[in-house]
Parts: C-alpha cells; structure tokens; sequence
C-alpha cells in the first residue's frame, strides 16, 4: 500500500506540472544541480561528526557510559541491553541500525527487547547530526536550549516505547 | 570527546586511532556521495513543486501550524517549512534535508544567536513525526520476525509523544527568554532614565 504513495504523488505532480506548463527537464535539471554544492558543503560536518563516534566507540567509552547510565536506565523502565543504542541514536544513523540489527539477531525480532529497540529507533532521530547538517549554512553558533530540549524529547520517547511494547 | 577517546586508545589500543578516524571519513564520503543522489532526485522534485506553485498551496494550508509553532511571517520562508515537514511526516527525512537547510538559511539573522524559529526548526527535525518506520520493519523481517509491522502503532503512538513533548519544551524555554528579554530592558531602560 504505502509503496504506491511515492509514485503516485510523483505522477500527479508531473501530470499538474504539465497542466501549468512548465518545463519539466528543465525546471528538474535546475533543481538538480544545487544537490552537488550542499552534498560538498555538509560534508565536512557529517565527517567529523562520524569520526567523533567512531573513535568513541572504538576506545570502549561507550561500553563505559552504558555501565555508569545503567541504574538510571532502569529506573526509567529502559532494558540495560538497550542502553547502548539510546546512547548512540543521537549521533549515529548507520551506527544504531548495526546495533538494532545486533539485538534482532541477538534475541530474535519478535522478543520484547527487540520490540523496544525496534520502536525507540523509529520514534527518534540523529539530533546531533540534524542539528549540525541544519546549521552547517548558517552563522549561528549559538543553539541555547534546542539540544538539551531534543535529547530530553528522546528520552521520553524511549521510556514511552519501552512501556507501550509491555502493553502492547 | 574526541580528546577523551583517543587518551582511552592510548591505554588499549593506539594502532587503530588513525585507521578508525580514516574509515569514518571515508564511510562519511560514501554517505555524501549517497545523499547526493538523493538530492539530486529530490532538489529537482522540489523546484517542480516550486515552479508548479504547489508548495504555495501546501504553505497556505499549514499555514495556521506554522504561524503557532514559529512565529515568523515571511512567505518563502513558510513555503520551505510547509515542504520540510511534510517529507519528514512521510519519512523522507533525506528529502526534508534541504528544504530544512534553505528555511535554516532564510531564518538565520547573523547574530550568531538561535532565534525561537530556528531552535523550533531544529527541535522540529529532531523529533520529527514518523508515520511510517519503513526501513526497521524491513530489518525485523529480514530478521525472521512473524509481523514485522506490529511496530508500527508504537512507535508512532510515541513517536507523537517525542515530537509533543520537544514542541511544548520549546514553547516554553520561548516565552521564558522572551520575559527575560523584556525585564532586561526595562532594567537597562530605568537604568537609562537614571542617569
């Protein structure tokens, strides 16, 4: 069902662009090449982002902050062996779906733990690689509360998903 | 961080530091190069949209939403919002990539600071509104699952609680520095008036 929406809406946006006669090559391929310029542009920021990451889960850090977050973990109702992936969802996209692919495989896709996983990863987003992404053409250097406010969000979320799958 | 990790490796394992940095800046390219393709697709969609005037009509129609979540009054700028949120509604967040960036652009006032608009851009795109978790159900079948889009009404249920609760912090973080703003003024006003 949700396979057909994409062509659909492409379909009927090429049939009304004809309608209101426009070039479609043309107004396709000017759109088109503004795609080279900001993949160059964030470049630099998706890489040092990744590279932070790399290095911190190589040197054991992470393994280290699961171990110090885990109480607070399961105070808030959030399995110990997901801590990593809460943990990591933040920076990482191709990062946490490793991980979610680890625990599937690791307990079976329709176990409560995977289940979890599975919900915490689709109810949140990579807010430090948005936030850099997003302001990566912008003088702001200054983001106040928009961070802490993200992260808080997640967390939430995260706890909503583990009780939702208890229920559920 | 990147200072505390590689003190780490240097206890555990100092020959693979500059390996893993070069792997990650390497898999960083590959992603730019991907993304590059889909803006290409996407970036020539949206000028169609553009030219078409159908973002104009999407704008019109959040145009209520927009006008309560970001405050600002600028019609290119609500165009670009109305499309960046409607593909990451339909779990295109690729495709709201650039639109985000070009609002970003046109919200950005130079002083360096993040205005409400931009931290409610950014919080926005962070805990965006996933309707369809399209990829985890393609891991989880692939992983043997029953029902593999069991997933589907949880997450979105909390999916909807992230993006409430992100909305309503920055609400009211908003109207806190919008009171602090206005008490220093008066401040530097009666300060003003005393000398």
């Amino acid at each position: 069902m949700s396979a057909y929406i994409l062509p659909v809406i492409f379909i009927s946006l090429f049939c009304y662009s004809k309608y209101k006669k426009i070039n479609t090559y043309q107004t396709f391929v000017k759109g088109a090449k503004k795609a080279i310029p900001l993949a160059i542009d964030i470049l630099p920021y998706i890489a040092t982002i990744m590279i932070a990451v790399a290095l911190l889960r190589v040197s054991g850090i992470t393994i280290l902050l699961a171990k110090f977050f885990s109480p607070l973990f399961t105070l808030l109702g959030i399995p110990s062996d997901l801590i990593e992936l809460v943990l990591l969802r933040p920076f990482t996209g191709s990062g946490s779906f490793a991980l979610l692919n680890d625990v599937l495989l690791k307990y079976g896709a329709d176990s409560y733990i995977s289940r979890c996983a599975c919900v915490i990863l689709g109810c949140s987003e990579t807010i430090f690689y948005v936030t850099a992404v997003y302001t990566s053409q912008t003088k702001v250097k200054r983001l106040l509360y928009a961070i802490p406010v993200a992260l808080i969000s997640a967390v939430v979320g995260s706890v909503v998903a583990c009780l939702i799958c208890k229920v559920i | 961080m990147v200072v505390l990790s590689i003190s780490f490796l240097i206890f555990s394992n100092p020959s693979i530091m500059l390996s893993t940095m070069i792997d990650a800046s390497s898999s960083a390219l590959k992603l730019a190069i991907e993304l590059c393709a889909v803006y290409v697709v996407w970036l020539g969609i949206l000028e169609l949209v553009e030219e078409s005037g159908l973002s104009q009509k999407l704008a019109k129609l959040l145009h209520p939403l927009i006008k309560w979540l970001f405050k600002i009054d600028d019609e290119e700028t609500e165009k670009m919002i109305a499309l960046n949120m409607s593909a990451n509604m339909l779990g295109l967040g690729n495709a709201a990539t650039p639109m985000g960036i070009s609002a970003m652009k046109r919200l950005d006032d130079g002083s360096g600071v993040a205005s409400h608009a931009i931290i409610m851009l950014i919080v926005l795109n962070a805990t965006s509104i996933q309707l369809l978790p399209s990829t985890i159900i393609g891991l989880r079948a692939s992983a043997g699952s029953v029902s593999p889009a069991d997933i589907i009404l949880p997450t979105l249920i909390s999916t909807i609680c992230t993006c409430v609760v992100g909305v309503t912090l920055v609400k009211i973080f908003g109207r806190l520095r919008q009171k602090l703003n206005t008490r220093q003024k008066y401040k530097q006003e009666k300060s003003g008036g005393k000398r």
